[in-house]
This record gives structure tokens, C-alpha cells and sequence, in this order.
């Protein structure tokens, strides 16, 4: 079952992943490692998530963002979060997850973000 | 508001939207603050996944039962699967860092355990596994707005 749409565009040279639906597992895990595998064999450094039309998460679906993080940063590039919603915050923040993932408020800052490493 | 409310549902994920939606309008109903209402649904989202992927495995045929218990000074929540169970005592000696990110599962009871006053589990024999999440509610007169 599949309750994600990702959606890739490009902006300064940093992808943007735009994902829209629910991020909860299931089918949504292959979806998301599919595309970042794919963004890696392209040589693409810089990706930002942007969660801004996601219904909600569980657990399971952060998992898929760490998978997605550490995959990254291990070929040497680095994964961001765009527009946190409140309850992602506080899952981000519970699990100590929020001293991993950098987020951003607003996609300009996001892109910049990526100049300052 | 004092009473119960009962929702049923099939062992699919695509039915979280009802949980979440009944979830939403009973904290809202009982006043609690956006932060606590925003842990309460992310609690139960927690508890109904893992009934439906390691109680009843996945299975359709099986059910998930909620209900809500509405009192003047909290909201106790039992969500019930048709699973075997497993051994929670252990668990909950032995959670995982929720921040190592070589894990990518394991946070959903940590994540119920922080965000709720109460996390207890119970192998109800001939049913399932029962979790019962508390939270209470803060402030006078049962609302929650005293709470930051």
C-alpha cells in the first residue's frame, strides 16, 4: 500500500522532494529509497524534503526519512526538512531525532542551507 | 463531557484517516491544548499501527478495536488487536535510543511512552493485547489551556 506522492524538482542545484499524502510505511519505504538511490546515481548532493503536504506520520514513516538521511550522508551528500508540521516537530523533538535533521521554515532557507556546510 | 466512544476497525492502514479524524474531535470536544491533542493523535496513530502490523499481522479478517473513555480530568484510551502479544515487560526495560539512527524502527513506544501521562499494556487472554493510554487533562474546569 501506498499513501505517499513524491514529487522531484530542482532549484540553485538542490533537489526538492515534494511529498504529498501520508508517510507511514508499507510500500512508501521502496518509494522513497527508490528515489533517493536514484538522486545518488544522478551525482545529486543536496535534497530537501518538503513536508508541507503531508497529512501525518508515524513512526515507522520517520523511519523512512532516516533511511533516506543516513543514505545520503554516507554517499557523501546531507537530506534536509522543509515546513515541519507541529506534530512532526514533537516527534522530531521526543525522539531526539531534531539534533539530526536540520529544518527549515521556508524553501529559500532551506536552498541556502546548503551553502553554509 | 464523560462517556465512552467505540470505533472498529479492519487490520488496514488506509483506515488511520477515521482514527485520526474521531481522535481529533474527541480532544477537541475535551478541550485539550494544541500540543496535548497533537501527542494524544500521534499516540494513538502509534498504538493502532503496531496493532495492525505486529498484533494482527496485517491480516483484513481481524479487527482493531478503540475506545475512549471521556472523564472530567483525563482521557484514557484502550486499543485492542487480536495478536498474541509480546513480552512488554522486557521491552519497556530495555527501549532502544530513539536517536540512533542505525535503527529505523523501533521508536513508536518510546514515542507513547513520552507523550502520554500513562503507557500499560495487557494480554487480555482469549483476545489480544490491550494498550491503555492516559492523558490527563490540565487547567480548571477540565480544559487544558494552563498547559505550555
Amino acid at each position: 500500500m501506498q499513501s505517499v506522492r513524491i514529487h522531484s524538482r530542482e532549484k540553485d542545484g538542490v533537489v526538492i522532494l515534494d511529498l504529498q499524502g501520508k508517510l507511514m510505511g508499507g510500500d512508501d519505504a521502496d518509494t522513497f529509497k527508490a528515489t533517493i538511490y536514484r538522486l545518488i546515481e544522478e551525482g545529486r548532493k543536496s535534497v530537501v524534503v518538503n513536508l508541507h503536504d503531508i497529512n501525518w506520520i508515524n513512526s515507522t514513516g520517520m523511519g523512512i526519512l532516516i533511511s533516506g538521511y543516513t543514505t545520503m550522508r554516507r554517499s557523501g551528500g546531507d537530506l534536509t526538512l522543509l515546513h515541519v508540521s507541529d506534530k512532526i516537530r514533537s516527534i522530531l523533538y521526543v525522539t531526539k531525532l531534531s539534533t539530526i535533521f536540520r529544518c527549515f521554515a521556508s524553501e529559500e532557507d532551506a536552498v541556502k542551507g546548503f551553502e553554509e556546510v | 463531557m464523560a462517556g465512552t466512544i467505540v470505533i472498529e476497525f479492519p487490520s488496514d492502514y488506509k483506515f488511520l484517516n477515521i482514527v485520526d479524524l474521531v481522535t481529533a474531535e474527541v480532544v477537541q470536544t475535551l478541550c485539550f491544548e494544541h500540543k496535548a491533542a497533537n501527542e494524544v493523535g500521534i499516540s494513538v496513530i502509534e498504538a493502532c499501527t503496531n496493532a495492525i502490523e505486529h498484533g494482527n499481522k496485517q491480516s483484513a479478517d481481524e479487527s482493531v478495536r478503540i475506545e475512549y473513555h471521556c472523564a472530567a480530568d483525563r482521557l484514557t484510551i484502550e486499543v485492542c488487536d487480536r495478536g498474541k502479544g509480546f513480552d512488554f515487560a522486557n521491552y519497556l526495560a530495555h527501549i532502544p535510543n530513539p536517536a540512533n539512527i542505525d535503527h529505523l524502527r523501533g521508536r513508536g513506544i518510546y514515542i507513547m511512552k513520552n507523550m502520554m501521562d500513562s503507557l500499560e499494556f495487557e494480554m487480555v487472554p482469549g483476545q489480544g493485547m490491550k494498550v491503555k493510554l492516559v492523558k490527563r487533562l490540565r487547567g480548571e474546569g477540565g480544559g487544558d489551556a494552563q498547559q505550555g
